[in-house]
């Protein structure tokens, strides 16, 4: 008996573990079986990995050199 | 039979120096990843620059406890998400279960019911600022945060945050999940405005 009547409320919960990679063989050919012929979820599938990559771009901050230096001078002297 | 001669004892210890300057050497190498996920584990730029300097300082005075061979990114962020919780972290509000609830899909829709016309998705996510991106971060708590600053911003795996953070691997993945969605709702928040 299926558990998801609606197969795009079932692609939207593969979405996060798809991602990840983190599905049998069996669920990433459903995911993508689906994906190929939906392009409601396609679409949110593609938004949802741009987003982490965004994400990922926008938390970077660089280190200071002034702290960089810092914690050369923790070193252990010789 | 060992034989300590003073000779042996002097090469002894200038292979223990080798081996520490190494270490540091690694470490030091190693920084600039480092820092990029305490500056999100915390929410200042003075707080992270702090926390390095601990994280550095113990890392180099206990540096015989690290296994060679081992992870040095993972036994850094290990010393640095303990010291972190040491100094113990603020209370922080708990996310309100709607947010919860709200599918995968949430913030796509709600951007995309937002705009005028249906764009592509990377419009879409050009729709977010960058300071709106780092607020949201800031706004997930903690436990959530920790999972999501670990594996979107630091690529560790699962494994390795589960080690860092000593919980379990199945932890690690729920609070990404949940953290995800309060990110998201965030964002949404942040974004269009209203939940």
């Amino acid at each position: 008996m299926a558990l998801w009547t609606d197969p795009c409320a079932k692609c939207e919960e593969l979405l996060q573990p798809y991602l990840d990679r983190d599905l049998s063989e069996v669920e990433m050919a459903e995911a993508e079986k689906h994906l190929e012929a939906c392009n409601y979820c396609q679409r949110r599938y593609r938004f949802e990995e741009s987003l982490r990559g965004y994400v990922r771009l926008a938390a970077a901050e660089p280190m200071s050199a002034e702290l960089k230096q810092k914690l050369v001078a923790l070193r252990t002297p010789l | 039979m060992s034989e300590v001669t003073p000779e042996a004892d002097a090469r002894r210890l200038a292979e223990g120096a080798r081996d520490r300057v190494r270490f540091e050497e690694e470490a030091l190498e190693l920084s600039d990843q480092v820092y990029r996920v305490a500056r999100r584990l915390v929410g200042s730029r003075e707080e992270a620059e702090d926390l390095m300097q601990e994280t550095y300082a113990r890392a180099f005075r206990s540096w015989r406890s690290f296994t060679p061979g081992t992870n040095l990114r993972a036994w850094l962020l290990r010393i640095l998400t303990n010291l972190n919780i040491d100094r113990g972290r603020r209370t922080q509000r708990t996310p309100d279960t709607q947010t919860l609830e709200e599918g995968d899909y949430y913030l796509y829709n709600k951007l995309e019911q937002s705009g005028e016309t249906a764009s592509d998705e990377e419009r879409v996510v050009e729709r977010l600022s960058q300071d709106d991106i780092v607020a949201a971060l800031s706004a997930v708590p903690h436990d959530f945060r920790d999972a999501i600053v670990l594996v979107d911003i630091g690529d560790f795996s699962y494994q390795d945050a589960a080690q860092i953070l000593d919980v379990p691997v199945g932890t690690i993945m729920s609070r990404l999940h949940r953290g995800r969605r309060i990110l998201k709702a965030e964002l949404a928040e942040s974004a269009v405005g209203g939940t």
